[in-house]
C-alpha cells in the first residue's frame, strides 16, 4: 500500500516540478542576494501572468486530443493587442470595453482555427500554422508595424501596474482565478471528463455520446479568448498594444504545458501540473535576467527543457510498458 | 421503402457530382491559380512578365526550394520540421565566417553540407529514436537554433561573399543560372528516389502505415534518419546559397524561411498527415508563393500583406483537401 502510494508520487510530475521548483528556487537565492528581493519575485510574477494565459489555453487544446495544437495563439495575442488599441484610441471608447473587444476577437480567431480543424477535419498543426501566418501579418496590416499607446484612461493600468495585498493584480485577480476556474471545470464538470474522454479516445467518447466536434470547438474559442486577455494584460502592464505582443510565445506556451505534464497525444495532463511548469519556467527567467543573460538565451534553455522534458516522459512510458 | 430508395438515388448521385467537382477543383486549383496569378500581375505591373524578372523569382526562391524538396520528404513520412530556417542562419553564420577566413569555397560547402546533415540527424534521433512528436521536438531545435544564431551573431553583422559563383545565380549555362539547374537537379533526383527506388516506397509505406511498414519488414527508425538527413543536407547547400543571396548574416536570419517551406510543401498538395504527395506538387507551391510574394511587390501592395495571403492560400489549399476527403468518406459511407 506504501509503496503504491509513493509510486505514484514519483510518478507524478507535479512532484518532481515541485522538487525542481524548491531546487532553483534556492539555488537563485544562493547566486543572487537579489533574487529573494520583493520587486524580483513581483517582477517573476507580472512576467508569467501573460504566458501562464497562454500556456492554460494550450494544455486545454492539447488534452483534447487528435493533435490538438495552437500554434496560433502568439499571432491572436499580437492581433486581439492591435485591436485593443485601434478601439481604445483610434476609436476613443474606453480601455475597458476595448478589453471586453479583444477577448471577444480573440474567442472569434480561436473559434476560426476550431470550425476548420472540427468541420472540415483537418490536422490542428497546419491550420493553426497558417493562422499564425495570417494573425501576424493582419496584426502588422492593422497597426501599419507601429505601437498603439494613448489608453491609459480610466484606471485601465489597474490591471498591469498595482498590486493587491502585495501581489501584482494581474497575478491574484486575473490569472490565479483563471487556473482555479479551468481546474474546477476539468476535474468536476461534465465538460472537463468530455475533454478527457475524448483525449484518451475521441471514438469511444462519441460512442458515450460526446459532441466531439463541439467540444474541441469550444476549446479553440477558449484558447483564443485567453490569448485576448493575454493580449489586454500585456497592453496594461506595458501601456502599449503592440503588432508583434505575442511572437514566439506560442513556443512558450507549448513548453509549458508540456513541461506540465500534459501528453502531447491528449487526455493526459493537469492543470496544476502546468501551474507549476509556469512557475519552474518563471523562476529559470528571472535566475537568468539577474544573471544577465538576455531574453534570446532563455529561448535556447526554453527549447532545451522542452526536448528533455519529452525524453523523460519517453522513457518513463518505455519503462512503464516494459514492467 | 420504395420512397427511401427513390429519395436516396438523386442523393447519391448529386453526392458524386459533389465529390467529381471536388476532386477537379483538387487536382487544378494550383495550375488555374498559377495562370490567374500570371494574367493579374502582368496587367498590374509592365516589369513582371520580363526575363529578368523572372529568372530573379527563380533564382531568389532556391535556398526556400532547396529546403521545400527536403521538407517534402519528411512530411511524406508524416513529420514535420519548424527548425529549418534558424539552421539555415546557423549554418551562414558558420559559412560566412570561414570564407572570411580564406578557407577553400568547395571545403566550406562541404561543412556546410555536413553541418546540416548532423542538425537533421539530431532532429531525426530525437524523432525516430526517442519517439518525440516531430513538432516539440523541432519547436524545441529551432528555438536552440535561434539562441546559438543569437550568440554567434554577438551584435555583430556578418557580411560575406557568395561562396561559389555557381552558388549565386551569376554564373549562368546555355542563359539559365546555373544555381536553377542545381535546383532543379535536386528536384528530379528525389523525384525519381521516390517514385522510382525501393527507399522510395518505403518513405510512403511509412508515411502512410507505420505500423504496417514495420510488419513489411521497413527499417523505420532508418528510413526517418536518412529522410531528415537529406533534409538536413539540403538547408546546408540552402544556407550557402542564402549568403550568396543575402550576403549578410543577422539574429534572425533564416527565420522567414521556416514557415514557407512548409507553406510551399502543403499549398503544392503533398498531404500533411503522411504518406501522400511528390516533389513536382512542391515545385508548384514554391512557384505559386514565390511569384505571389514577386507580383505583389511589382504591384505596389506594401509587403506586409505578404503573410496575409501566404495565410490564407495555406488555408484555402487545406480546406480543399479536406472537403474532398469529407465529401469522398461520406458517399462512401451512402454507397455502402
Amino acid at each position: 500500500m506504501n509503496r503504491l502510494v509513493l509510486n505514484r508520487l514519483i510518478t507524478d510530475r507535479r512532484v518532481a516540478l515541485l522538487v525542481l521548483i524548491v531546487v532553483a528556487f534556492v539555488v537563485m537565492s544562493l547566486i543572487s542576494p537579489y533574487f529573494l528581493r520583493i520587486e524580483n519575485l513581483l517582477s517573476m510574477l507580472q512576467y508569467s501572468a501573460v504566458v501562464g494565459l497562454l500556456a492554460l489555453g494550450q494544455t486545454l487544446v492539447i488534452l483534447s486530443g487528435g493533435g490538438g495544437i495552437d500554434l496560433s495563439i502568439g499571432s491572436t495575442m499580437s492581433l486581439t493587442s492591435v485591436l485593443f488599441g485601434l478601439v481604445a484610441v483610434n476609436a476613443g471608447l474606453t480601455p475597458w470595453v476595448a478589453a471586453l473587444v479583444a477577448i471577444a476577437a480573440g474567442a472569434v480567431l480561436g473559434a476560426i482555427n476550431g470550425v476548420l480543424i472540427t468541420l472540415l477535419n483537418l490536422p490542428p498543426l497546419i491550420v493553426t500554422l497558417g493562422t499564425l501566418y495570417l494573425y501576424a501579418s493582419a496584426a502588422l496590416v492593422l497597426s501599419g508595424g507601429v505601437d498603439i499607446n494613448g489608453f491609459d484612461r480610466d484606471g485601465f493600468s489597474v490591471i498591469g501596474q498595482t498590486s493587491v495585498v502585495g501581489i501584482p493584480f494581474q497575478v491574484l485577480v486575473i490569472l490565479v482565478p483563471a487556473y482555479l476556474l479551468v481546474a474546477l471545470l476539468m476535474s468536476r464538470a461534465r465538460f472537463g471528463r468530455e475533454v478527457y474522454q475524448l483525449g484518451s479516445s475521441a471514438l469511444a467518447a462519441r460512442l458515450s455520446g460526446v459532441d466531439v466536434r463541439a467540444v474541441r470547438l469550444r476549446l479553440y474559442a477558449v484558447s483564443g479568448a485567453l490569448a485576448g486577455l493575454g493580449a489586454v494584460v500585456s497592453a496594461s502592464w506595458l501601456l502599449n498594444a503592440k503588432s508583434t505582443a505575442g511572437t514566439g510565445l506560442e513556443l512558450q506556451a507549448i513548453t509549458i504545458a508540456v513541461l506540465g505534464g500534459t501528453a502531447i497525444t491528449g487526455g493526459v495532463g493537469r492543470v496544476s501540473g502546468t501551474f507549476l511548469a509556469l512557475v519552474l519556467v518563471a523562476i529559470l527567467n528571472s535566475g537568468m535576467v539577474l544573471a544577465g543573460v538576455g531574453s534570446t538565451v532563455q529561448i535556447g534553455l526554453l527549447g532545451a527543457v522542452l526536448i528533455v522534458s519529452m525524453l523523460v516522459r519517453s522513457r518513463a512510458r518505455a519503462k512503464e510498458t516494459v514492467s | 421503402m420504395s420512397t427511401v430508395a427513390e429519395h436516396a438515388a438523386p442523393v447519391a448521385e448529386h453526392r458524386a457530382t459533389l465529390a467529381r467537382v471536388l476532386v477537379a477543383v483538387r487536382r487544378y486549383l494550383l495550375p488555374l491559380l498559377l495562370v490567374v496569378e500570371f494574367v493579374v500581375f502582368t496587367a498590374l505591373s509592365p516589369q513582371f512578365l520580363t526575363a529578368q524578372n523572372l529568372l530573379n523569382v527563380v533564382t531568389n526562391a532556391s535556398d526556400l526550394a532547396l529546403i521545400a524538396a527536403g521538407l517534402t520528404l519528411v512530411v511524406i513520412l508524416g513529420g514535420i520540421d519548424v527548425s529549418t530556417g534558424f539552421a539555415v542562419g546557423v549554418l551562414a553564420w558558420i559559412v560566412g565566417t570561414l570564407l572570411g577566413g580564406a578557407v577553400p569555397p568547395a571545403l566550406v560547402l562541404a561543412v556546410a553540407i555536413g553541418g546540416g546533415v548532423a542538425i537533421g540527424l539530431i532532429n531525426g534521433a530525437l524523432v525516430a529514436r526517442l519517439s518525440i512528436p516531430s513538432i516539440v521536438a523541432t519547436l524545441g531545435t529551432s528555438a536552440i537554433l535561434q539562441t546559438v544564431l543569437f550568440l554567434l551573431w554577438g551584435s555583430r553583422d556578418l557580411f560575406s561573399p557568395p561562396v561559389l559563383p555557381a552558388l549565386s545565380g551569376q554564373a549562368r549555362l546555355l542563359g539559365l543560372p546555373v544555381l536553377v539547374l542545381i535546383v532543379l537537379a535536386v528536384y528530379a533526383v528525389l523525384q525519381f528516389v521516390l517514385s522510382a527506388t525501393r527507399f522510395g516506397r518505403s518513405v510512403f509505406a511509412v508515411g502512410s502505415n507505420r505500423d504496417a511498414a514495420v510488419l513489411a519488414g521497413i527499417d523505420v527508425t532508418r528510413v526517418r534518419l536518412i529522410c531528415y538527413a537529406v533534409l538536413g543536407g539540403l538547408v546546408g547547400v540552402a544556407a550557402c546559397t542564402y549568403i550568396g543571396r543575402v550576403g549578410v548574416v543577422q539574429a534572425s536570419s533564416g527565420n522567414e524561411l521556416t514557415l514557407l517551406a512548409i507553406a510551399a510543401v502543403v499549398v503544392g498538395g503533398t498531404s500533411i498527415l503522411g504518406g501522400e504527395g511528390s516533389l513536382i506538387r512542391t515545385l508548384g507551391g514554391l512557384l505559386f508563393i514565390t511569384v505571389l510574394q514577386n507580383g505583389v511587390v511589382l504591384a505596389g501592395v506594401p509587403p506586409l500583406w505578404n503573410g496575409l495571403m501566404v495565410g490564407l492560400v495555406i488555408l484555402l489549399a487545406v480546406s480543399i483537401d479536406g472537403l474532398v476527403v469529407l465529401v469522398e468518406a461520406r458517399r462512401s459511407r451512402g454507397l455502402s
